[in-house]
């Protein structure tokens, strides 16, 4: 294997772990982007993972339907009850002003239980198997053939990074290019003038809470196909929602950057995964657990440079009084 | 609105704590910190479990500790003999402590304790002396008559795995461990020594290479599934995943790398990919069931251990061998009666390093 070959096919596995980041990370950035500190995205990520998993399984079993088009069905799933477990913390914090920190720890210790005592109660297992292999797309005819691009992007994927990659864009045009993205962002700076303006703050907030929680469940359920046909409740997240605040705050709740730090992280966690692919990295006999700290190091530096001049909204995490200046 | 609320909760209560009372479960399990549907140990001793109590018609129960810790472990126990229980099956070192802590309470309750000896040690520090629980002065094994602790040989389904999969052409293999605890540490070296016997057999010339890693989990996780990626995109041909939950991680990336193969352990996990070409073996629900069997048949003997290997069929591979492509029932007869015989003697010295394993026909790399 040439170290072209294997820098693709690092760079090509970093993607499964990045995009979901990024799409999590991008969940957050919605909410805040409207004023409400979003630190239930954990929950959310397990709560879409399951329930989506947990029908694909059923309609699995009944129909034999399997491949792209359950993954959809699953897809769909993820999103809608990623919104309908959001609207928990959208009324908190925006109906009920409380405070967002506790209504989302709440709700990050509701979901994993809950989706375990769900489980046991309709299957009597915490384990779902799901034929994600199905899902795997070994190589897509012509486009796989494309230099440098075949081999990262269009082999030995998952449909996940393209839909990653439209939600990217999407995101970055609704967040600067629509009235909807000015009014979320002026929601999320000076509520009051928002509401001066004419905008109705809760409704901006509702809605910045319910695309996290669309999002928020899809990369729940992107981050735990490419890995697992078996899943189990107890370790579903592996505590990927933090770490996309930390890309969040990281990426100065701007998409592109977002983006950016999401592959850093994929791109040094999958290095200290596969050094035996990498022959320099493994002769140097490095032990596995440096190595496997070695992403979250970075991360921390990252957010220690990158932090100190942190923009972000600053009405973030603060309830809306419309009678405070 | 709320005082309805309120009477339906209160209503509810009163439903569940009228279904809760007076009903005992006699045969009870107690998880270690998985789930009962593991894959792998608490599910294999749940099935021996079920079926003894099915097949004469005994009410039974499992419970899983709300904790990772010896405190929620004992509280279990004793919440199941709260429940009726007058035998409980523990599976897993884990309960080491916990059933020191309650055996001599419960003289009239069974214990049948898989894998693991009650003792007061906790731990081992870096000199190998023990570290003691909270209180003790000195280190206690003591085992009572109500306890039966069972062993397996992991080494000896180590060794048949690791045999079958040289046997079969391999000669790249990797070994997945969850962690470095005795039993799967006797998997691991037992696999070495059975691809170093089949390599002799087969008279290799180059060795067979083995690449050997602890996870670290016990479950689904991409740090799993990278590593074995990466193992069969350097041209690693199958890996034994010996990591409860985190083998699905493996098989995962077995099934998207265009040749993977995986070895299960512990219970046949065929069913649970296509790769699997066979498992490791240990014969959990038999054991569990013949060890009810003697606690009813009122021949129970506690206070030693069983130690079960290919002689007593306490390990071994599924009798499948679709998966491979010349290894066949008649090689694995022959290599088992071997064992059997004790004309191959496999070791399980769990003070051996992978990496060290000496030998011309296998080269070790641990990472």
């Amino acid at each position: 294997m040439s170290f072209l070959d294997t820098l693709y096919s690092i760079i090509n596995m970093s993607l499964l772990v990045a995009i979901p980041l990024m799409i999590v990370a991008l969940a957050g950035m919605f909410s805040e982007r409207s004023g409400v500190v979003n630190i239930a995205l954990e929950g959310i990520m397990t709560f879409g993972a399951f329930f989506a998993i947990f029908f694909m399984s059923l309609i699995y079993k009944s129909s034999g339907l399997n491949g792209q088009s359950l993954f959809f069905i699953g897809i769909f799933i993820a999103i809608i009850i990623g919104m309908l477990f959001s609207l928990l913390h959208a009324y908190a914090s925006v109906n009920m002003s409380a405070n967002q920190i506790i209504s989302a720890t709440a709700l990050n210790m509701f979901a994993p239980a809950f989706a375990i005592f769900l489980a046991k109660a309709i299957t009597g297992y915490s384990k779902i198997q799901f034929p994600n292999n199905s899902f795997f797309i070994r190589s897509i005819p012509i486009l796989s053939d494309i230099p440098v691009l075949g081999p990262i992007l269009f082999s030995n994927t998952f449909i996940t990074i393209y839909i990653g990659i439209a939600i990217l864009i999407v995101s970055y045009i609704t967040i600067y290019k629509t009235r909807f993205g000015l009014r979320l962002r002026s929601c999320g700076e000076y509520p009051q003038a928002a509401d001066a303006a004419g905008i109705n703050v809760k409704k901006i907030r509702y809605l910045g809470v319910v695309i996290s929680g669309a999002l928020g469940g899809l990369g729940g359920l992107f981050y735990i196909v490419p890995i697992t046909g078996i899943y189990d409740a107890t370790f579903s997240a592996n505590g990927y929602g933090f770490l996309a605040l930390a890309v969040l705050i990281s990426g100065q709740w701007k998409p592109f950057r977002i983006l950016l730090f999401s592959l850093l992280f994929g791109f040094f966690s999958k290095i200290s995964n596969m050094t035996s692919m990498i022959p320099f990295l493994s002769n140097m006999n490095i032990p596995g657990e440096i190595l496997s700290i070695i992403p979250y190091i970075v991360t921390i530096i990252v957010l220690i440079f990158t932090s100190k001049n942190s923009q972000g909204p600053k009405a973030a995490g603060e309830p809306y009084d419309a009678g405070k200046r | 609105m709320k005082k309805v609320l309120v009477l339906l909760f209160v209503l509810s209560f009163g439903v569940i704590l009228s279904a809760c009372t007076q009903k005992t479960y006699e045969l009870a399990l107690v998880t270690d910190v998985g789930t009962i549907d593991d894959g792998s140990f608490n599910q294999g001793a749940w099935e021996g479990l079920k079926a003894f109590a099915e097949d004469n018609d005994i009410s039974y129960k499992y419970y899983q500790p709300s904790a990772d810790s010896t405190d929620a472990r004992v509280a279990t126990i004793e919440l199941a003999i709260e429940n009726g229980a007058t035998t409980v099956v523990t599976p897993g070192y884990m309960f080491e402590n916990a059933i020191w802590l309650v055996q001599s309470d419960h003289p009239d309750v069974n214990f049948i304790f898989l894998d693991g000896s009650p003792s007061n040690v906790s731990g081992w520090d870096d000199q190998g002396n023990p570290i003691l629980l909270t209180g003790e002065t000195a280190a206690d094994f003591t085992v009572e008559d109500n306890v039966l602790p069972i062993f397996y040989k992991e080494q000896e389904a180590g060794f048949l795995a690791g045999y079958a999969a040289v046997m079969d052409g391999n000669t790249k293999l990797g070994f997945v461990g969850g962690m470095a605890v005795p039993a799967v540490v006797r998997f691991g070296y037992g696999y070495i020594q059975g691809a170093a016997y089949a390599a002799e057999e087969l008279e290799l010339t180059a060795p067979v290479e083995v690449v050997y890693w602890y996870s670290g989990v016990f479950w689904a996780d991409n740090t799993v599934s990278d590593k074995a990626a990466s193992w069969f995109t350097t041209g690693t041909e199958v890996i034994f995943a010996a990591a409860g939950g985190a083998g699905a991680s493996v098989m995962s990336a077995a099934e998207q790398a265009t040749d993977g193969k995986v070895i299960g352990v512990d219970i046949d996990q065929k069913d649970a990919s296509e790769t699997v070409i066979t498992s490791a073996m240990k014969e959990l629900a038999n054991s569990v069931y013949a060890a009810l069997e003697s606690i009813y048949d009122e021949t129970f003997v506690g206070g030693t251990a069983w130690n079960l290997g290919s002689v007593e069929d306490g390990v071994g591979l599924p009798q499948d061998f679709t998966r491979f492509d010349t290894f066949d029932q008649a090689d694995y007869d022959a290599i088992f009666a071997l064992l059997t015989a004790g004309t191959v003697v496999v070791s399980g010295d769990i003070t051996v390093d992978a990496d060290s394993f000496d030998s011309d026909y296998v080269t070790v790399i641990v990472e």
